[in-house]
């Protein structure tokens, strides 16, 4: 746009002329051309320049025959209408010049003259302005009236100017700008509609002349800033131009071309320029690809193609810069309809940055068609030469040759053989790639920040295309490398293709023979599009260096490949540069997101997941490749983390004298053949010995291809292998990098090599279950059977064996700290005392955990020690203990630790199951009122009776398989409650302690005898003195003591107790006596009623129902005497007492009511039975 | 008119899975790859659109000079049309019965 005139790229102003007065004319102009709209003013000093605005076009002979115009537009016609031809003329008089002297008069009067003069036949107005120094100079009227006659104008164009007065002035000279505004639009409007006349009246010779007139009618309409009218002629002009293009004869046919493509361009650009300044952004689109569609095939013959390429490149690059500088918008209304039917434009076609991209590609068209021309025209022209003196003419894209013959110089038109020689070599002057890449790049910017990346990376190949062409490799290389990697992650081969091969190129030029081999090889591995191209591909292709995508080219290139590194010449053109960058050996590495992947890909899997260290195992190597042709290995080496596991697989089938020597100390084996086949598995199992335990892994598997190329594979694991993304989906029979499908699938890179097996024996020894409440000892012995045992460390861990982990319940965790078992301590049994102490320093015991450090033991010693857990509950543990050590003491030795595990599961048993039970004394029953009330029974408290020697049968029964011990059986009641109640220990335990077999319960009787009345009354606990039994060996501190709380008991004073008598045995046939004592302990009268019910093995005399009042505090005795009448234990009539004050019947109880009768008079002695009989009933 | 035309069918991951160069012209001394650039870089235009229309079919996305980019967008952007169950998405279409049927509709059409 820039390379266009002045006058063209901005709307036209109207101008003006001031002649005379020439102090003056500074601050006109400036008020001119600050108004709205602007006017330009043409000041002339004085009136001799007066003769510049005359025409200066010679006079044509009204009567010579119309002769056909030599052009269409002449070039400075716009120019001089915008700067010469005014459309008026204000002549300026000083006031005094005219009314004085009449010399001046006449001079003035002269002066009008010969302006008029000058402005005659232009139709020029004419303006009078007289100049005056005060508003208060009176001028006589008969100047003004002379001057008008002699200027021949209206009143009103004689205007007056005040100087002096500031109002008057700026008043003054707005009447003057008013009457210039008019006096223009009337110029402007006349010179019109005299041109548009004739275009109506079809009044012109030929249709250059319509045309010229169509722009002429233009050009004013736009002075009046009527841009519609200017529109409608600008797009009559290019309707007749382009019916031009076939009918014209008037140049030779390319000059013809050349001219009508300036004109339009002309047209054109006033068009798209008013369509975009008024906002008509889909129009202006529209028009334009008008505009393109009428001329693109437009191109001429093909030596001058590249003019039309040129020519076609800029109408894209102005139509793109004018759409930027108006900053276009797209309109709301069409944004979201892009693409569909009812609207033809596309969103990119709002975008500057699509007429740059458009623009760079034709003249890239350009560059190729110069190419063309110059190749044909280096055999034409060498003759010929280029003309001289060539320069435009003055009509708008036609060109002259100047001819000098002595003084007088003609212009010659010029032949199309003579003007094509000449615009090539000016086109040949500039660098149009430098151009090219530019255009690219800000189409390239503009759709980045668009977020276009596609559409950037397309601009961004364009760019590198033009570098490559340019011979500047290095950015080329730049930007493919960056197209490259979308191609590739998008999986768009073809494109990629092209891309590699210009790559491959580059990397050619610039001497890189990695890149080159990397390129290739990448090239010779992708997969392709191989449909139907074939028949196609004769025709010759002006495509990239890459050639067409076939299986066969890929073949090629990986043959080429293999020359390169053979030495050999390719048929490339790589130079000595080239191969002197070559190393002696070129080295590639692959990794998991390098492209070169499908080149080569290495699997690695080990068999096993894990192994011993020093044992051998088999890992399976595996090779795909998907180069188009099999693929020769010289030399396989895996290299594993830990280096002495690397071996080498050498082919042998070559001259074969060994490659390096370096691998001396590694395992290198030959075999016959190691040939890669295109997409097939080739599978190797090897084996290799383990080396030192922790994490064996294959790193990296290296292929030596041709002795020169060392292709360096990062191993993958079969399992997490990723897909090829470009081969994921090729047509070809998949198949797996191992035979075993498990492997192939799960197989790892890696390997776990293990500890070696540690030859250190740990006994853990428990004796059965523990229980409860002993301190319970593990002994754990360390005994070495082959190792040296070195800063040995014993860890101990109790973990509850039904999991859960800690051995506290939460809330007991909440509460205290207090374990359900608790690891006490580790008990040393060495002997030598100053070790111990040592171990104890670095000894830690918590409740479930302990570490403990081992001394350090030669070969064959061992060591011992004892834990100590006690249970709080009975809980089943289990015992881990684990012995951590090293084999040596060195820094080295002692990073490599053993380690032994053992666990034993210990139960815990509770010892003794402690029950107790309240008993009433025997046969006598007290009256528990308590007892009675409390029906419901929720809480069974145990009513005791005050004064009362209640019994308590405290049972202890042996749960475990161990016979135990019970040393003690005590009642131990807090403060008050041994004041308050006395518990007095019946039977016990004889000669210190009694053993209880297994399952075998221990029973003590205690009479207890509470002596005040308490409804809460704590009796105590029962602690219970237990041990193993003693004949294991164990020695009296491990005496442990078992607490059983007694609940709370009740004790209230019984209103009445009974009581029954009756001797302790009867004998069959003999009557005895059976009295019920009913004694009232109350102050009160107490009514009784007792009956008696009939048992069928005693007679008995007395009444079956009676009554009776007790005193207070006296005893009320019922007495029946009895025969037995069957012998046994036999039931006693059975009595119920019944208390009437408190509804309260009594039933003792039915072994209280049982007798044993013998059937004659038993012989026994009598002193044993009597203590026996008191010890029951006391 | 000669007229060319190149038809790609594009899976949802971008990737080209089927390409065809149909239609009467001769083939132009052009760039070869010139069709598959263009379609490319409509890419753009079409991932933005698909989005923003529920038209299915759009007439022109984009232009390269007298080259129109019309994109048919299936539904859910992912070529279900397929009825065929082994078909894995994203894998190219091979079928050669396919081919001749979308040549036999480009002599037909064009």
């Amino acid at each position: 746009m820039e390379d266009y005139p002045e006058e063209l790229r901005t709307p036209p102003l109207s101008l003006v002329s001031i002649v005379g007065c020439p102090e003056l004319h500074p601050s006109i102009s400036a008020a001119l051309s600050s108004q709205q709209p602007p006017m330009n003013t043409l000041a002339l000093p004085d009136f001799a320049k007066a003769s510049i605005l005359a025409r200066s076009g010679k006079a044509r002979d009204p009567l010579a025959p119309p002769q056909a115009p030599a052009g269409i537009l002449k070039k400075d016609w716009l120019l001089k209408h915008r700067t010469r031809v005014p459309a008026a003329v204000a002549a300026l008089f000083r006031a005094d010049q005219v009314s004085g002297d009449p010399a001046q008069w006449l001079q003035a009067c002269s002066d009008l003259e010969n302006l008029k003069s000058a402005i005659q036949g232009n139709n020029t107005k004419l303006v009078v302005v007289l100049v005056q120094a005060q508003a208060s100079d009176e001028l006589s009227e008969d100047i003004t009236v002379a001057l008008r006659k002699r200027a021949e104008i209206d009143s009103k164009h004689l205007v007056v100017l005040v100087e002096h007065d500031e109002t008057e002035w700026s008043r003054s000279l707005s009447k003057l700008k008013n009457v210039f505004v008019e006096l223009c639009s009337t110029f402007y409007k006349e010179e019109g509609r005299r041109i548009k006349a004739r275009i109506e009246k079809r009044n012109f010779a030929s249709i250059e002349l319509s045309i010229r007139y169509c722009y002429k009618v233009a050009v004013y309409a736009e002075f009046r800033r009527d841009w519609s009218e200017a529109l409608k002629f600008y797009e009559e002009g290019v309707r007749v131009l382009r019916e031009m293009v076939g009918t014209s004869t008037r140049l030779p046919p390319t000059q013809r071309l050349v001219e009508i493509k300036a004109v339009a361009e002309q047209f054109h650009f006033k068009i798209s320029t008013l369509l975009l300044h008024a906002g008509k952004v889909v129009e202006a689109i529209t028009w334009f690809r008008k505009h393109i569609r009428s001329y693109e095939r437009v191109v001429g013959t093909p030596e001058v193609a590249f003019l039309h390429w040129e020519w076609f490149s800029r109408q894209f690059l102005v139509f793109g810069e004018l759409i930027e500088t108006t900053s276009a918008t797209i309109p709301d209304t069409l944004s979201p309809r892009f693409g569909t039917a009812d609207n033809a434009l596309t969103e990119w076609e709002f975008q500057p940055a699509y007429y740059y991209q458009l623009a760079a590609t034709y003249l890239r068209e350009k560059r190729y068609a110069i190419e063309c021309s110059s190749s044909m025209s280096n055999l034409t022209t060498e003759v010929n030469g280029t003309p001289e003196s060539v320069m435009p003419s003055v009509y708008v894209g036609q060109y002259v040759r100047l001819f000098e013959q002595g003084d007088t110089v003609s212009v010659l038109p010029l032949s199309d053989t003579e003007y094509t020689s000449y615009a090539l070599s000016e086109a040949e002057r500039f660098q149009d790639s430098y151009e090219i890449i530019a255009l690219f790049r800000k189409a390239y910017e503009s759709f980045q920040s668009l977020g276009a990346t596609r559409m950037a990376s397309a601009c961004s190949g364009g760019m590198a295309i033009e570098y490559y062409a340019a011979g500047d490799f290095s950015n080329a290389k730049q930007l493919f490398d960056g197209v490259a990697g979308l191609y590739r992650q998008e999986g768009w081969t073809t494109l990629l293709w092209e891309n590699l091969g210009y790559l491959r190129d580059c990397s050619m030029k610039l001497n890189s023979p990695k890149d080159f081999i990397s390129y290739s090889l990448e090239m010779a591995a992708l997969p392709l599009f191989s449909v139907s191209r074939e028949e196609n591909r004769e025709s010759r292709i002006k495509s990239g260096p890459a050639g067409s995508p076939t299986i066969s080219r890929r073949e090629n290139i990986q043959q080429e490949v293999l020359s390169v590194l053979e030495r050999k010449q390719t048929p490339e053109e790589a130079d000595d540069g080239f191969y002197k960058a070559m190393e002696e050996a070129t080295h590639l590495d692959i990794d998991q997101i390098s492209p070169l992947r499908m080149v080569l890909i290495a699997s690695v899997a080990f068999h096993d997941q894990s192994v011993k260290p020093g044992s051998p195992l088999l890992v399976s190597v595996s090779l795909l490749s998907h180069l188009p042709s099999p693929v020769v290995v010289d030399q396989l080496e895996v290299q594993f983390n830990q280096s002495d596991c690397n071996f080498v697989i050498q082919s042998t089938q070559e001259d074969s004298q060994p490659l390096d020597s370096d691998f001396h100390d590694q395992v290198v084996q030959t075999t016959t053949s190691l040939t890669l086949s295109t997409n097939r598995w080739m599978r190797l199992t090897h084996e290799v010995k383990s080396g030192q335990s922790g994490k064996l892994e294959c790193l990296s598997v290296k292929v030596t291809i041709n002795k020169h190329l060392v292709i360096c594979c990062h191993a993958e694991s079969p399992a997490s292998m990723e897909d090829f993304p470009l081969w994921k989906f090729e047509d070809q029979v998949e198949t797996l990098p191992t035979k075993d499908n498990v492997l192939a699938f799960s197989g790892q890179k890696l390997i776990q090599v293990e500890e070696p097996d540690a030859q250190v024996d740990l006994v853990l020894n428990s004796a059965g279950p523990a229980l409860v409440g002993e301190l319970f000892v593990v002994p754990v012995t360390i005994l070495s059977k082959g190792h040296a045992i070195h800063s040995g460390e014993l860890k101990i861990n109790l973990v509850d064996a039904r999991g859960g982990g800690l051995l506290m319940s939460p809330r007991e965790a909440e509460e205290s700290e207090s374990h359900h078992v608790e690891l006490l301590g580790v008990s040393d049994v060495s002997e030598d005392k100053e070790s111990m102490e040592e171990v104890d320093s670095i000894r830690k015991i918590q409740c479930s955990f302990g570490v403990v450090s081992v001394p350090t033991l030669s070969v064959g010693d061992s060591w011992s020690c004892k834990l100590e857990i006690k249970w709080h509950r009975a809980k089943s543990v289990m015992l881990y203990v684990s012995l951590g050590y090293s084999l040596g003491s060195s820094e080295e030795e002692a990073l490599h630790r053993l380690n032994v595990h053992r666990s034993l599961q210990i139960e815990g048993q509770v010892p003794l199951l402690v029950s107790h039970q309240f008993l009433r004394p025997f046969r006598r029953e007290p009256l528990l009122l308590s007892g009675i009330r409390s029906l419901g029974g929720d809480e069974k408290k145990c009513c005791l009776a005050m004064n009362e020697s209640n019994i308590l049968i405290v049972s202890a029964r042996n749960c475990t398989e161990v016979p135990l011990c019970l040393h003690s059986v005590t009642i131990e009641s807090d403060g008050d409650g041994k004041q308050l109640c006395s518990a007095q220990q019946i039977s016990g335990i004889s000669n210190g302690h009694a053993v209880i077999a297994p399952s075998e319960e221990y029973k003590g009787i205690f009479s207890v005898n509470p002596q005040a009345l308490n409804s809460n009354f704590n009796l105590g606990e029962i602690y219970l003195k237990w041990s193993r039994d003693s004949s294991l060996g164990e020695d009296q501190a491990t005496h442990v003591i078992m607490k059983h709380q007694l609940p709370e008991v009740s004790v209230e004073e019984p209103p009445l107790v009974v009581s029954m008598e009756c001797p302790p045995y009867a004998t069959l046939g003999t009557p005895f006596t059976f009295y019920v004592k009913i004694q009232n302990s109350t102050s009160l009268l107490q009514e009784i009623k007792y009956s008696l019910v009939d048992s069928q093995n005693f007679v008995f005399s007395g009444a079956h129902n009676h009554a009776a009042f007790i005193l207070p505090k006296s005893e009320h005795i019922v007495s029946h005497k009895l025969v037995p009448l069957g012998s046994g234990a036999q039931q006693l009539p059975r009595i119920t007492v019944t208390s009437v004050r408190y509804s309260a019947a009594l039933t003792p109880s039915t072994s209280a009511a049982t007798i044993f009768v013998y059937p004659s008079e038993p012989k026994f002695t009598l002193e044993t039975s009597h203590s026996a009989y008191d010890g029951v009933l006391s | 008119m000669a007229s060319t035309a190149c038809f790609v069918i594009i899976s949802k991951n971008d990737i080209p899975i089927y390409e065809a160069e149909v239609g009467s012209a001769p083939k132009k001394e052009d760039l070869a790859y010139q069709h598959q650039f263009i379609l490319h870089a409509a890419l753009d235009v079409v991932q933005d659109l698909a989005w923003t229309t529920n038209a299915m079919f759009l007439k022109s996305v984009d232009r390269f000079n007298d080259l129109v980019v019309s994109v048919y967008v299936t539904a859910g952007h992912i070529l279900s049309i397929f009825l065929n169950p082994l078909y894995l998405p994203g894998s190219r279409i091979t079928s050669s019965h396919f081919d001749t049927k979308v040549r036999a509709l480009a002599r037909k059409y064009l």
